[in-house]
């Protein structure tokens, strides 16, 4: 597969001890156009020196993953993506994936792909805690949008041209992934769920969204219903 | 006059007062806030009136009704402070966007 027109944007916010090895593995696969957007980490997210071969990207403020995401959509366009892929800077996501991801889209099936837990066998490593969140998530989903996939806020996903010229993200938080459906809805774009495998590692856990964040995103949805 | 009625009505001037000088300068503005205070006052000034509304609503006592239409007005003030944070937002969303484009580094 020709990797050289798959550009992969990673929103970072305080990582840094995982991301030069994922930069690493995603550029031995072969993936050359990497935009890395730092949504106004406090601190140095390289460890030291960043990696060759990156665009990079600086928000001065935080302002939220919703954010980071348009940011880096925008500047792949520049860079002449054909296909954006959404990667985590924490580790939970398999490089490895990406290929299956894809594939729909360069064959023309759909518009936008997003990574799903459950396609695949529920991972042993998933906390049931989440289990119970991401069900839930799954349905708020189905609510707001009809839309009822597999899995909800799975970050892993890929887009084609059409869907990232079309797709607007306003939701600068974690609601930015029902937004994203919404906006698949309003555009008349073809999604698909992909299986894709989680690693829920210790530092994962500590990055990833608490049950409080959840309810935070509920709220979120709303608002963006009501004002929007 | 009752001490409470001369400590509402200074704060309803107060807060009046306030609007126009640092918020609103159009006469329409004025007009809405000058009849705005007009009822606030005469309700302060003759409290019984408002038992006469609230029971030509079906509502048992003025005070009742003050407090209903205060929970609709707190709520249409909240909404309209959202959505007047939302676009506040939005716009410093655009502008540190703008930013980290202009200033992208390749390494």
């Amino acid at each position: 597969m020709n990797q050289n027109f798959i550009h992969i944007v990673i929103p970072v916010y305080n990582h840094g001890k995982e991301l030069n090895a994922i930069v690493d593995s995603l550029q031995q696969l072969g993936y050359r156009h990497i935009i890395v957007v730092n949504d106004g980490s406090g601190r140095d997210i390289f460890n030291g020196s960043p990696p060759k071969g990156i665009s990079y990207l600086k928000h001065r403020v935080n302002l939220g993953q919703g954010a980071a995401l348009q940011t880096g959509f925008l500047q792949a366009l520049k860079n002449g993506a054909q296909i954006v892929v959404c990667f985590d800077a924490d580790g939970q996501h398999n490089p490895h994936d990406i290929q299956a991801l894809v594939a729909p889209l360069l064959n023309a099936e759909a518009d936008l792909t997003t990574g799903s837990r459950f396609l695949s066998e529920a991972p042993e490593s998933m906390p049931w805690g989440r289990r119970l969140l991401v069900r839930a998530g799954r349905f708020v989903n189905y609510l707001f949008t009809g839309i009822l996939l597999t899995d909800a806020h799975n970050g892993l996903r890929a887009l084609n041209r059409n869907a990232i010229e079309k797709i607007r993200i306003t939701e600068n938080r974690m609601a930015h992934a029902t937004e994203i459906l919404f906006e698949v809805k309003k555009h008349g774009l073809i999604l698909k769920e992909v299986p894709v495998n989680i690693n829920y590692t210790a530092y994962s856990r500590r990055h990833g969204q608490s049950s409080w964040n959840s309810i935070k995103i509920f709220f979120d949805i709303l608002f963006y219903k009501l004002f929007t | 006059m009752t001490g409470i009625q001369l400590l509402l009505i200074f704060g309803v001037s107060v807060l009046g007062i306030y609007y126009v000088i640092r918020l609103r300068k159009t006469v329409a503005d004025l007009m809405l806030m000058l009849a705005l205070i007009g009822i606030a006052v005469s309700f302060i000034l003759w409290p019984e009136l408002t038992n006469k509304i609230a029971h030509g609503l079906g509502v048992g006592r003025g005070a009742d009704l003050v407090y209903y239409v205060c929970i609709l007005l707190f709520s249409f003030a909240l909404l309209k402070l959202y959505s007047r944070m939302r676009k506040l937002e939005q716009e410093f969303t655009r502008l540190v966007r703008e930013d980290a484009l202009k200033n992208v580094e390749k390494f």
